[in-house]
């Protein structure tokens, strides 16, 4: 029996136990529905991710580290060999250490020629800040500008892409103008202070004596107690909070040459002065991110390229999107007993037919093909149920999930039609398996009995 | 010519043994009507299966122009019964939800007959049992009667060399049954296709032009032919 002749009669059988078959297609359907759904979540959050990270990430941009685990996890913290160069961070939690930077690193990056704007990370860790105009005092976060991103502006202006506010300037986040109860155009040209504390200095006993003949007790005091200084800035800007962006946490901007001064204020006697976790750095163009990080990698530099964050966002991505998948698969998995159980129904039905089949001549294959082809028939129909619902649904509630996500006119679900369609013909093969004990079932059946008048 | 030459057929084993056909010979020649006689349990209808190549005896030889089936393979022996056998049975066994041109079509399929030769092969068929305006009509929507008319309808329809009819007016009232008959033995007229009727119906039984009577697995009497 010729293919096509098979598979038009396993379609009108099925036709005509049409409330089976939807039923029995149906428990497939909702598999198909929750992979399809996983499928656009999936390649939506991806999108998503990636339209985030073009607007956030150079692609030339590095990290670069000296300490390897810092990109591995829990490495950072157990026994490890003694090393001069390593220290415990000032950053760092607690009981970790890091090997850090320090400026004869940097000294070398800046030698190496293919990186510019190298700038190491300065955590600054303001005690308080003060606006003029205003008695109190609040505590806010600071950070150096990135002169990489352009923000959008509520009042004031920015310069261009890839220059640095002057070391006079800040900006302010919009947040912090509603806070303070004020129109963001009133703060524009009035000036921020930023009070950093000197982390207290470890004296010797020699210093300590020093002080103590020099000024007495007071003079003690002074060197032991921690040292405060308020460094103060004219507001540039109020900044928008951007739709696409990575830190949530608004912030105030100072230039990098001002976070350095600050930075060198905080650590300036203790260990971790001039030292860094890592820093940042473009890669001029011309040279490829990855030739430069394979090529620090032999000079004992960890680092990772915007590439390397990309990847990492997807494992999470992707890791989401596995799991939901498998639900869907388990779905799948109890809809293929479904299968099993419907075909077999068919297969006592119609003993006589396929005894009759038999005796007319079709040979066992062409009779196990005809069942396998039924199953193959419910699991198109389910996969083609399936995916159109997810399809209609999807579409109807991305306007929904967008706004409750606050991401703009960014779509979370995406549907992409040859996913979709591979999605479905893997459903078709699977069902065929399904239906492979029941067709071997009815190739088996003896003919004779088959065709004993009741 | 088909020639039964020593047939014996055992079920079961051992005490359960039970003996269904012992040592039955006989020739049918080309284009003869036969009846195979006997009550039920009597094992004609096993002695047909047999000649069918549906069922396997333990011994003996089933020769169709000159060649014994039972030493085909599976795969042989249904090339075989597509395209020169076909089968009428007591309970129709039509397939109720097909339309009457695709139960008809069935036999064409098997046998793999081009598709645009098929529809000619079918009609003609269906006007032979004057089926021909039902042929859009489902096969469980027809009388009795009519579902009998289409069974040969595809029995026919791919001009067999040898027809079985398996106690073909069992279901029918004596009318329908006549019909039935009628329909039958002028085919095997017309066409010189053989045909064996297995029946407990002597009154059919005696139109044939040979009549094998069978009890308990043994032929009793073989009326008619050549032995």
């Amino acid at each position: 029996m010729k293919r096509i002749d098979i598979m038009k009669r396993a379609g009108r059988n099925l036709r005509q136990a049409k409330g089976r078959t939807f039923l029995t297609s149906l428990a497939i359907a909702v598999g198909a529905f929750t992979l399809t759904m996983a499928l656009a979540a999936g390649q939506g959050t991806r999108d998503y991710a990636d339209k985030l990270l073009q607007n956030n990430i150079d692609p030339q941009a590095m990290f670069i580290v000296k300490d390897k685990s810092l990109f591995e996890q829990g490495g950072t913290v157990g026994l490890r060999e003694y090393d001069p160069d390593v220290s415990t961070s000032s950053s760092g939690r607690p009981g970790t250490t890091i090997k850090q930077l320090n400026e004869s690193d940097i000294a070398y990056f800046n030698k190496r020629g293919d990186l510019t704007d190298i700038i190491p990370v300065y955590t600054l860790s303001p005690k308080w800040v003060e606006f003029q105009g205003n008695t109190k005092k609040y505590i806010g976060s600071v950070d150096y500008y990135d002169a990489t991103i352009l923000n959008e502006t509520k009042a004031g202006t920015l310069p261009s892409l890839g220059s640095q506010i002057a070391d006079n300037e800040a900006t302010v986040p919009q947040k912090y103008a509603e806070i303070l109860g004020v129109e963001a155009q009133a703060l524009i040209g009035k000036t921020v202070s930023v009070t950093f504390v000197q982390q207290a200095t470890t004296a010797s006993d020699e210093q300590i004596q020093q002080a103590f003949l020099s000024g007495g007790t007071q003079a003690v005091q002074n060197l032991l107690t921690p040292q405060e200084k308020t460094f103060t800035y004219t507001i540039r800007a109020v900044t928008k909070t951007p739709t696409m962006s990575f830190s949530a946490t608004p912030r105030i901007f100072i230039s990098a040459n001002s976070a350095r001064i600050a930075n060198n204020y905080q650590t300036e006697g203790t260990t971790g002065f001039g030292k860094y976790m890592g820093v940042s750095a473009l890669v001029k163009s011309g040279s490829s991110p990855d030739t430069v990080k394979s090529d620090l990698e032999t000079h004992g530099y960890a680092s990772q390229t915007a590439k390397d964050a990309q990847s990492i966002l997807f494992t999470i991505v992707n890791t989401l999107q596995g799991i939901v998948a498998g639900f869907g698969l388990l779905t799948l998995l109890a809809s293929l007993f479904g299968i099993i159980n419907t075909q077999y129904i068919s297969v006592l039905e119609r003993t006589s037919q396929i005894g009759l089949m038999k005796a007319l001549g079709m040979s066992k294959k062409a009779i196990a093909k005809l069942f396998r082809y039924e199953a193959a028939w419910i699991g198109l129909l389910g996969g083609l149920i399936g995916a159109v619902t997810a399809f209609i649904v999807g579409t109807l509630t991305n306007p929904a999930i967008s706004k409750a996500l606050d991401i703009g006119d960014d779509r979370i679900l995406e549907f992409v039609w040859w996913q979709i369609a591979a999605m479905i013909g893997a459903l078709v093969l699977i069902a065929i398996i399904a239906g492979w004990l029941p067709s071997r079932k009815a190739a088996r059946l003896d003919p004779i009995e088959a065709l004993r008048t009741e | 010519m088909i020639a039964v030459e020593g047939v014996s057929k055992t079920y079961g084993k051992k005490k359960n043994e039970f003996s269904a056909l012992r040592n039955v010979s006989f020739v049918i020649p080309d284009g003869a009507t036969v009846a195979i006689v006997g009550k039920s349990g009597s094992g004609k209808s096993t002695l047909m299966h047999i000649m069918s190549g549906l069922d396997r005896p333990q011994e003996g030889r089933i020769v169709i122009n000159d060649e014994n089936i039972l030493t085909l393979k599976p795969k042989a022996v249904d090339k075989f019964r597509s395209e020169q056998m076909s089968f009428i049975f007591q309970s129709f066994f039509v397939q109720g939800n097909e339309s009457c041109y695709n139960n008809v079509s069935l036999p064409l399929e098997i046998a793999r007959v081009p598709f645009r030769k098929r529809k000619a092969m079918i009609e003609k068929a269906l006007s032979a049992v004057e089926l021909l305006d039902k042929k859009k009509s489902r096969a469980r929507d027809l009388s009795g009667g009519q579902k009998q008319r289409l069974a040969i309808a595809r029995a026919i329809v791919n001009d067999p060399t040898v027809l079985f009819a398996d106690e073909p007016t069992g279901n029918l009232d004596s009318a329908t049954g006549g019909v039935i008959e009628r329909l039958l033995f002028d085919y095997n007229k017309k066409h010189g296709t053989t045909l064996i009727i297995v029946t407990h119906d002597i009154d059919l039984a005696k139109q044939c032009d040979m009549q094998i009577l069978i009890k308990d697995g043994e032929i009793q009497k073989i009326v008619g032919g050549e032995r």
